[in-house]
């Protein structure tokens, strides 16, 4: 298919591969690849390299290890089979994770977490002490009420605060 | 109702910032009265430490529904069939033990606990945005399911339990409950009764 091979005699190239399928194990034969080029997967992986750039935990799984080592960032009952609004609940969250990038703008340590409970929607978020709590408690209960308004529901946040961002590896 | 939670909550983030200030101590509140931002900067080196190490949690709390006494009799279930359904097998694991022991404690005359296989629906969609037909990444939605019957509950006892539950249900975790009564012989039922017991006589007589 794609390879063009451009050397004459068909029969050489057919003597050469009857050569590696026999001997295999030795340093003379070797394998021919004759197929399209396979596409690796690169969704929401960060790809390795020299050893300095810090990931978190949830950088450094690849998604296929949701359910397995990792969990969701957003959880409601829309994706079950038989229910139904997920696209609306797919357009809140990207909104509350916009909302929140802008307003707490450099101290979010990790992605955010939003949770549906009834009729409640809680955000959980984990930030970097870089703001006096004041100014972090303005910022909470603006962001609470503005949500609430918009969303026509109670939106609670759940904050924790760290020195730094949490390391899982090196990559 | 709504009045007293912004009430309650108002008074959480109150004491929230109220605690926030002092534990930072007499010493930093003359310095933030001087209204110099450097100094105010300087003054919570030290004491960063303990100030900002804070988290918020939430207060779901409301008021409870009231109790009503009436003369008409209570409604009787033979059989209260709750089916919770969620993506993770671990949650439901643990609803179920919360589930049952709630029933338990309150003396609810359980039937079967048990598992139906799980769903998944899968997607096969195209991996580029631009040709590679043959090039597909493939996802899937699974959803698990756990079912626990109720025998033999009176209305009253039905609503406060299902009430109790559905309070406590996680997020991402969706329930259905269908509840299994006997009807009561009602005129219009007894007329249609007999008009189907008529029409089967009819169509016996009819044919021969």
């Amino acid at each position: 298919m794609a390879a063009s091979l451009s050397f004459s005699g068909s029969a050489r190239l057919l003597a050469a591969l009857g050569r590696s399928s026999v001997l295999h194990s030795s340093f003379e034969s070797r394998g021919l690849h004759v197929t399209a080029v396979c596409f690796k997967n690169r969704a929401a992986r960060i790809r390795i390299g020299k050893g300095d750039q810090p990931l978190t935990y949830e950088q450094a799984h690849h998604p296929h290890q949701i359910a397995h080592r990792k969990g969701w960032l957003s959880q409601h009952a829309s994706n079950l089979k038989g229910e139904g609004g997920a696209a609306e609940r797919t357009m809140e969250d990207v909104f509350i994770r916009k909302f929140m990038f802008g307003t707490f703008h450099g101290c979010l340590a990790d992605e955010v977490v939003i949770k549906r409970r009834g009729n409640a929607l809680i955000v959980c978020a984990l930030m970097l002490q870089k703001m006096p709590p004041q100014k972090f408690y303005f910022l909470i209960g603006y962001s609470e009420s503005l949500l609430s308004h918009f969303y026509k529901c109670p939106v609670k946040l759940e904050i924790q605060t760290l020195q730094s961002k949490a390391v899982y590896k090196y990559i | 109702m709504a009045a007293p939670l912004v009430l309650r909550r108002d008074l959480f983030s109150f004491a929230r910032i109220l605690g926030g200030i002092s534990q930072l101590g007499p010493r930093c509140l003359s310095a933030c009265s001087s209204h110099n931002w450097k100094c105010n900067q300087t003054r919570f080196q030290p004491l960063q430490t303990s100030s900002t190490f804070f988290h918020t949690a939430t207060y779901l709390s409301s008021t409870p529904s009231s109790i009503t006494v009436t003369d008409e009799p209570d409604t009787l279930f033979q059989k209260v069939v709750v089916l919770v359904k969620a993506h993770d097998r671990a949650v439901l694991d643990s609803y179920e033990f919360f589930a049952t022991m709630a029933a338990k404690e309150l003396g609810i005359a359980m039937g079967k606990v048990f598992e139906p296989p799980k769903d998944i629906e899968r997607l096969t969609l195209l991996k580029s945005v631009h040709i590679y037909k043959k090039h597909r990444v493939q996802y899937e939605m699974r959803t698990h399911y756990r079912c626990i019957e109720l025998l033999h509950i009176t209305g009253s006892t039905a609503q406060v339990y299902l009430e109790y539950i559905q309070r406590n249900l996680p997020e991402g975790v969706a329930m259905e409950v269908t509840k299994v009564t006997k009807r009561t012989r009602t005129a219009t039922f007894m007329e249609n009764v007999k008009n189907s017991r008529m029409k089967l006589n009819f169509l016996l007589c009819s044919h021969l």
